[in-house]
Parts: C-alpha cells; sequence; structure tokens
C-alpha cells in the first residue's frame, strides 16, 4: 500500500515535468499580486434556455470583407480594419483606403486586428492597431502593437510599441484586442499561437496573455512581472487561449476579456493583475476530435471565469452598453458569435450573468461589436459589413 | 520496487506528453496504403495543415456544424468541383453554395497558405473520414488555379 503511494506520487511528479517548462512558472504565479478576495463561482447557462428578441438593423457600411475591428473618429467618421490588411476610413457614405497601413501577416487567423483610439484622441491623435506581423527572424508571424497618426489619407508617426516573438507559421490564435482603462492604461491580448502546451502558462514566453502598456509603450512599473527573471514585463494576466473580445467595465472599473474555448468552454474572465486563467491545465472545452484536454475545471491557482459557454458560441467583440438609446440591452453585454452567426446579449448584475438572450438571430458571422460615441451599436458582420442595431424607441 | 517506479516514470514520460491529441494527429481512415509514397507525404502534412487551418470550424472529424460550416465528409461538392475546392482553400469562398442538400451562405477566408500546402490539404481531406474523391493533387496543379 505505502509502496502504492509512492507510485503515484512519481506518476504525479513525472507529469508534471513531462510536459515541459511548465513546472517553473506555477512559483513564480505566486510571487504575483492576485486579488481572489471575492471569488466569483463560475456560472453557464444552457442553450435550450436562450430566448431571442426582434431588432432591426440598418446597413451602414456595405462590402466589406472581414471588418475585424472598428472605431469612431470624433468628427462622426469610422476606421475600419479588414483583416486582409486594408485601412478604410469611412465618411460621409464613403470608403477610403487609407495609405501607410501597417503590413500585415495574412495567414489563418492572422492578419489586421483591433484598432482603438486614445482616449485624449482629440487632444493627441493616437491611433492603436494591432495586427500580424512577420517582422523579425523566423518565418511565420505572431501579433504586434502600433499606435500611429491619421493625417489626410496617410498614416504617419508610425511606432511599433510591440511585437510579439517568436515568429510562427500556424494559423492560430493571435487575439487580438486593444481598450484602455480609467487610468489610461492600454490593455491587448495576443492568443496562444496554437501552441497552447508552450506559451499560455509561461511568463517568459509571449501568446496566450493579456498586456498592458503605458499609453506610449512603456512598461508600468508596477506591472505584475517586471523584475522577474526572463519575464515579459508586459504581461498582466496569463493562461488566456484567444482573447477576441475586451471591454473596460465602467461600473467595476475593471478590464473584461472573452476567449475562446477548444471545443466547449468559451470564457469571460475579469482581467487580475498577475492571475492564471488556467489554459490548458483547466477548461471546460475537449479537443476538436472530441478527446478529453484536462479533467480539470478549476484549480487553486487558477483564476475562475465569470461565465462560460458549452457549446462554445466562438465569441468575438464585446460591448458594456451604457447607451441609454436601448435601455433593454443597458447594463448588460454583448457578445459576437462567430459560429451561430447572432449577437448575445447577457443579462448582468454585478458581474454574475444572469440570462442570454439572442439577437440579430442569422445574421452572418459577427466580427465586432461597438457602442458609437453617438450611443449606437454597430454589428461588423463578415461578408456583408457594418450594421446598426436600431433601437426600439425613439 | 524499483523497477516498477522508474517504469512508472517511464509510462508516463510517454504517455505523459500524448495526453494532448487533437493538435497534431494524423486521422487518415482512407486506405493510405494503397497510396503512392508522395501521396502519404502529402496527405500526412496536409493532416497537420488541416488541425492548424480548418478544424476549427470543419472539425477533426470534417464533420462541419450543419447550416453554419459544411461538412467535408462525404461531401458532395468536394467530391464534384475539386476545383472550385482547390480556389475555395487558395482565395477564400463567399457563399451561397449548396452541400449535401443544404445551403450553406457563408464566408470563408483565404487561409494564406501556398500553393504546396493548399494541395496537401487538399489531399487530406480528399482521402481523409472514409473519402475518395479526385485524384493526386500537385504543387503544379494548385498554382495553375488563378483567382
Amino acid at each position: 500500500m505505502k509502496s502504492r503511494s509512492i507510485f503515484f506520487t512519481a506518476l504525479a511528479a513525472a507529469s508534471l515535468v513531462a510536459c515541459g517548462e511548465n513546472g517553473k512558472t506555477n512559483e513564480k504565479q505566486e510571487v504575483a499580486v492576485v486579488d481572489t478576495v471575492q471569488q466569483e463561482r463560475p456560472v453557464t447557462i444552457p442553450e435550450d434556455s436562450l430566448t431571442t428578441a426582434e431588432y432591426e438593423t440598418e446597413v451602414v457600411v456595405p462590402g466589406l470583407q472581414i471588418a475585424w475591428g472598428m472605431t469612431f473618429l470624433p468628427d462622426g467618421g469610422m476606421l475600419i480594419t479588414e483583416k486582409s490588411g486594408e485601412l478604410i476610413h469611412f465618411k460621409n457614405g464613403q470608403k477610403q483606403q487609407v495609405q501607410g497601413a501597417p503590413e500585415v501577416y495574412n495567414r489563418g487567423q492572422g492578419g489586421f486586428m483591433d484598432v482603438a483610439l486614445h482616449p485624449d484622441y482629440e487632444n493627441n491623435g493616437w491611433i492603436y492597431f494591432t495586427y500580424s506581423s512577420s517582422e523579425g527572424e523566423e518565418e511565420g508571424g505572431n501579433t504586434a502593437l502600433m499606435r500611429a497618426k491619421l493625417e489626410g489619407n496617410q498614416l504617419t508617426n508610425k511606432e511599433v510599441l510591440y511585437k510579439a516573438t517568436p515568429n510562427s507559421t500556424r494559423g492560430q490564435h493571435f487575439g487580438s484586442r486593444i481598450d484602455f482603462d480609467e487610468q489610461g492604461y492600454l490593455y491587448f491580448s495576443i492568443g496562444d499561437r496554437g501552441n497552447r502546451d508552450v506559451n499560455p502558462q509561461d511568463i517568459t514566453r509571449d501568446g496566450g496573455k493579456v498586456y498592458r502598456l503605458n499609453a506610449d509603450g512603456s512598461i508600468p512599473t508596477d506591472n505584475p512581472f517586471v523584475g522577474e527573471a526572463n519575464a515579459k514585463d508586459a504581461i498582466y494576466s496569463f493562461g488566456h487561449r484567444n482573447p477576441q473580445g475586451m471591454i473596460y467595465n465602467p461600473e467595476t472599473g475593471e478590464i473584461w476579456v472573452h476567449e475562446h474555448g477548444p471545443q466547449g468552454g468559451d470564457e469571460i474572465n475579469v482581467v487580475k493583475k498577475g492571475a492564471n486563467y488556467g489554459w490548458p491545465r483547466v477548461t471546460y472545452g475537449i479537443n476538436y476530435d472530441g478527446t478529453p484536454i484536462t479533467e480539470e475545471t478549476s484549480g487553486p491557482d487558477f483564476e475562475d471565469p465569470i461565465y462560460y459557454w458549452v457549446p462554445s458560441i466562438a465569441p468575438s467583440g464585446f460591448v458594456y452598453v451604457t447607451s441609454d438609446k436601448y435601455p433593454e440591452l443597458k447594463g448588460d453585454l454583448l457578445v459576437g458569435s462567430l459560429k451561430f452567426q447572432y449577437v448575445e446579449h447577457l443579462s448582468l448584475d454585478g458581474k454574475t450573468v444572469t440570462a442570454r438572450e439572442k439577437i440579430l438571430e442569422g445574421i452572418g458571422r459577427v466580427r465586432d461589436i461597438v457602442q458609437s460615441p453617438a450611443g449606437d451599436l454597430y454589428v461588423s458582420v463578415e461578408g456583408k459589413g457594418i450594421v446598426r442595431i436600431v433601437p426600439k424607441q425613439g | 520496487m524499483r523497477n516498477v517506479l522508474m517504469a512508472g516514470f517511464l509510462l508516463v514520460f510517454i504517455v505523459g506528453c500524448k495526453d494532448k491529441p487533437g493538435e497534431n494527429e494524423q486521422v487518415v481512415s482512407g486506405k493510405p496504403q494503397d497510396h503512392l509514397p508522395e501521396m502519404k507525404e502529402s496527405i500526412s502534412r496536409g493532416a497537420n495543415i488541416y488541425n492548424n487551418f480548418c478544424a476549427s470550424c470543419h472539425l477533426m472529424g470534417g464533420d462541419g456544424i450543419t447550416g453554419v460550416f459544411p461538412t467535408l465528409k462525404g461531401s458532395d461538392w468536394l467530391a464534384e468541383k475539386q476545383k472550385a475546392s482547390i480556389h475555395a482553400i487558395k482565395y477564400g469562398l463567399k457563399g451561397p453554395i449548396e452541400v449535401n442538400g443544404l445551403e450553406y451562405d457563408n464566408l470563408m477566408p483565404a487561409l494564406g497558405l501556398n500553393d504546396q500546402e493548399v494541395a496537401d490539404v487538399m489531399n487530406y481531406i480528399n482521402n481523409s473520414w472514409g473519402n475518395n474523391f479526385g485524384n493526386f493533387v500537385t504543387e503544379e496543379e494548385v498554382s495553375a488555379i488563378a483567382k
């Protein structure tokens, strides 16, 4: 009996070591400051509880392929990123291609991704982009963050603020979304680049992370892994799979992401400093061939999601609605579904999702959702373009 | 005891890293023994590309999702439209198309694969999950397909 337990200990130890460079990061995350005072329990709501609501839409920008990201300029114009690499300035009903857009590595899920304005854009003119870039030594690409200014029809003052390494020819999981918090910190996401056993749990590597930078690209001195040997000190949280939705929740003062799970196990996570979200050690998902990834959905070293989806909806685009034009959505979340081709309305009570509702059912693969400064909701649909959700009242 | 323990270690070393199927496993359920060596190699490379670029929508078993992502397994569209299939992988595809009697009106983006990779993944999907479609697809054949 005794020898048996030794045997099992050996088994456990061996399997930890066997799968690679993960062991060492274990100790590191305990050093990090993790705010887990109020741990919410993960919630899910089964598919058959979904209700449906009807909304009218109107096409605002037709004739786009994959409008991956969009943002509104103060003059009412829009900047739109096409995955294939074009930056489009849409103004007064006209599309114009902006010159000098970053060169993108358009392969698999990579390409031109998000676009966001600095919170003080009107005074400083900075625009931020994420895209997959082949810059660097190795073949392939990885996610980069650039800032630039728009002068006339030209991007100027271009600065690459971050370029993840190494490049890889794998087609998966580049992320990426950008957002700012109220202090003006910039957050962006990079997915695990299809290398889940190597990247997400290792803070010395890029991929499977949410990053935090100052708006000029410098590293905030209180980032959680600053000063740790070999750590990428832009990392703010890790153990992510592929976040393609990011919001600043003004009620809680937090950055939230949603991320693609494998088959099952998409999640909404509240991004906390230094926290480990567990991919691939814990997940509610399974492999695409139906085999398990892990038996565990939770663990003491890992931050739980506040919400998870089984089956996966393939979430992309994320909005916390503050607009009075849609009182029935205000204070709630909207999430695009690439897979089931609708927008999901998640009713929110604090940090708890209390109901799921399908809106814009059958509209197409939803890539992005934004709320404009005027309070209108815009949805980017792959193969179609950008539509506005018509408010139900006045 | 020591030997048993070592055996346990070894076993786990071998099994431990195998508990991540899905990522790069090659599932070829045609009759690979009937294929020429160059076909086998192409199918094997194609399996990696498939799992890397295609499986997140069309799934590992090629079943797709009814009404959203068309099936590849037993697909009449793939069987009958080999050139159009190469074109779709090379340049992307915009619906509507009809597959096994169901309409799919969706967008598949261009994947950014090179011509050899397109040929390999075609050979894989043509010869997997019971499919036995088309002839050996070569890089030259793919490069001849114009936008």
